[in-house]
């Protein structure tokens, strides 16, 4: 805004601190509960400054800790947490890129027909088709496995229409050009398609890593296996632990780590997921 | 080094025909320019002989080779498009190599074509930028690099310079011109600007509604135009067309000029009307209008005027005028100045 106006900058600026607190402060209070021992979390009220546990809890719950609850180590469920995130991120990309690219610059026959089964499948998300979906991953021995953890979850309409609106923006001229210039289809992907979408990729990657991180109901059908659990389930199932109290200072810890994969990813990727979304650069 | 020939070449979209067969043979080397109206099938003529369009009838040969089903790449044509369609994300260099390097020309062979090209369209600086750093004129040159780099048989222009302003067209049309000279490449232009379709052509072909009007040296098209269409199109301002009975009002024609039977056209181009006959002969022709309109456009005035009958007519007068709007004006042109049509559009011998 060109007006300087000091009581409308103070105002915004007040919505704007208030926001971030609404939004910090649970991830404050995980964090500080991390530092802390369980007894303490435990006893109310629980104090809101860092206790002195954070070397010991981390240590611990590193080194032994949370497998000796739930069977498999922290390191093994953020492992598989980014293996799955990944798979879900890379595969959704490029199945929804060469899906679109069919789309857009192919004339094949039933064209028509192919683009609205993809459209369909915006219809039916993973909870509404879990049975059929279990069957088939039991059937071909996917289960605790990555490919039966991740496979169900590639294919997505709403990336191959992303892809297929930028697409569609291209002008024609480029694509003439580039048919000149002796690029034949794939050519014209690798040097012309694919730089082009770099941004749009970047965006969608944000998203798509954070979509699969934050998976729960397809990973706690598909894995009976703990070492084959992600963060997230390890999590639940360390809350759900009934023998015994649920070691809270361990389930912090986990928290606190399951929240830093995503956060390195939005915090690198920000200025292209920004670009990716507004951009329009031909 | 191609000669181009068009054979008969027709294009249906269903069933709306789009090119109605057409024949044309353009020298090696020929500069030709398509002209016409917006929608005439000049632009899609050129993406036929580029291999970007089917062709639903009829041959089209590059160099004595059938090319109908030949991919454009395999053509060996290089296009100049009116956007440019320079690669947004690759430098300069990298637009200029990409259709060598899909050609696995040698790198050694492609560092000296750039070298040279841009050496002759002086870009040699912009070299490592992106097109979106360069001006519109700048990429204008970097999109004729690209064509150029290639050392095609033909090079095909589709409206390159619709969109420069003014004074950077004036340029480019020159630079143009003077490059395909130097080069002596074979080359086909679209363009609907009948200014820069008559300077830059060795030879003009008039497109009009998927057909070819005429083809001719600008010159020709100029003074001897086949129809009443090529007629009112090239030159500016067009041609006045007065539609002939002898009983006509308004003005007057001289009982030994040649004329059609019947009904016909009678053409005189603004420049060739005077208000006084300049080698004192009496005027072949001769009109009386009533002034409704002056431009002065610098070293001459244009004035519109009315016949009794209402049919506007156009005359250029040099240096600024004496008359005024609503001032009766009889002018006149000689006989060798008059253009006869037939009631159907076509010239009278």
């Amino acid at each position: 805004m060109i007006e300087n106006r000091p009581i409308s900058t103070l105002v915004s600026h007040l919505v704007l601190v208030i926001g971030i607190l609404v939004v910090a402060l649970p991830i404050y209070y995980t964090f500080i509960a991390s530092t802390h021992t369980s007894i303490e979390i435990v006893r109310p009220p629980m104090s809101l400054l860092p206790g002195s546990a954070l070397v010991e809890n981390y240590g611990e719950a590193i080194g032994g800790g949370v497998e000796r609850v739930v069977g498999v180590s922290l390191e093994r469920l953020l492992f598989n947490s980014t293996v799955v995130a990944l798979a879900i991120a890379i595969g959704k990309i490029a199945i929804s890129f060469l899906s679109a690219f069919a789309i857009v610059f192919f004339r094949f026959p039933l064209k028509m027909l192919f683009f609205w089964m993809i459209f369909v499948t915006l219809m039916l998300p993973v909870e509404v088709r879990i049975l059929p979906t279990y069957k088939v991953i039991v059937d071909l021995g996917m289960i605790d496995t990555y490919a039966g953890l991740t496979l169900p979850l590639m294919a997505s309409a709403t990336a191959t229409f992303l892809f297929r609106q930028f697409f569609l923006t291209i002008p024609g001229e480029l694509v003439e050009a580039a048919r000149i210039d002796n690029a034949g289809p794939f050519r014209f992907m690798r040097d012309i398609l694919l730089p082009l979408s770099a941004t749009n990729i970047a965006a969608l990657f944000v998203i798509l890593f954070i979509y699969g991180w934050t998976q729960y109901l397809w990973p706690l059908l598909v894995t009976n296996d703990a070492k084959m659990n992600t963060i997230v389930i390890g999590l639940k199932r360390m809350v759900d632990f009934a023998d015994a109290s649920t070691p809270w200072n361990y389930v912090m810890v986990t928290a606190i780590l399951a929240i830093i994969p995503p956060i390195v990813v939005v915090v690198l990727m920000q200025r292209w997921f920004v670009k990716g979304l507004v951009e329009t650069e031909k | 080094m191609a000669e181009i020939t068009l054979n008969n070449v027709r294009k249906s979209y269903g069933t709306v025909e789009a090119i109605k067969g057409v024949s044309l043979d353009i020298a090696d080397g020929e500069f030709v320019v398509l002209v016409g109206p917006s929608g005439c099938g000049k632009s899609t003529l050129l993406r036929m002989i580029a291999g970007l369009e089917g062709i639903t009838g009829g041959d089209i040969l590059i160099g004595s080779r059938r090319v109908n089903d030949v991919e454009p790449a395999e053509r060996d044509i290089a296009m100049v498009f009116q956007n440019y369609a320079l690669y947004p994300h690759m430098t300069v260099r990298q637009n200029l190599a990409y259709g060598l390097k899909n050609r696995n020309t040698p790198p050694a062979e492609i560092e000296r074509r750039i070298a040279e090209t841009s050496k002759t369209l002086e870009i040699a600086q912009y070299l490592d930028r992106k097109p979106r750093q360069l001006s519109g004129g700048q990429r204008q040159r970097v999109a004729m690099g690209r064509a150029i780099v290639r050392e095609p048989a033909a090079f095909l222009f589709d409206e390159p310079l619709s969109n420069l302003d003014a004074k950077l067209r004036g340029q480019m049309r020159i630079e143009i011109k003077r490059l395909q000279r130097a080069l002596g490449t074979t080359s086909v232009y679209v363009t609907h600007d009948q200014m820069e379709a008559m300077t830059l052509a060795d030879r003009l072909v008039v497109v009009n509604a998927g057909r070819i009007e005429q083809v001719g040296t600008p010159l020709e098209l100029y003074e001897k135009p086949a129809t009443t269409f090529v007629a009112t199109f090239i030159g500016s301002p067009s041609m006045n067309l007065l539609e002939g009975t002898d009983t006509s009002s308004g003005w007057s024609l001289s009982a030994d000029v040649p004329r059609p039977e019947g009904r016909y056209m009678l053409g005189v181009r603004p420049e060739d009307l005077h208000l006084a006959p300049p080698d004192g002969r009496p005027f072949a022709f001769q009109a009386t209008a009533h002034i409704d309109g002056i431009e002065l456009v610098g070293a001459e005035s244009l004035l519109h005027g009315r016949l009794a009958d209402g049919t506007p007519l156009v005359f250029r007068v040099s240096g600024r005028s004496r008359s005024e709007i609503g001032d009766e004006v009889t002018v006149g042109a000689s006989a060798d100045a008059l253009h006869m049509f037939d009631a159907d559009g076509r010239r009278h011998a």
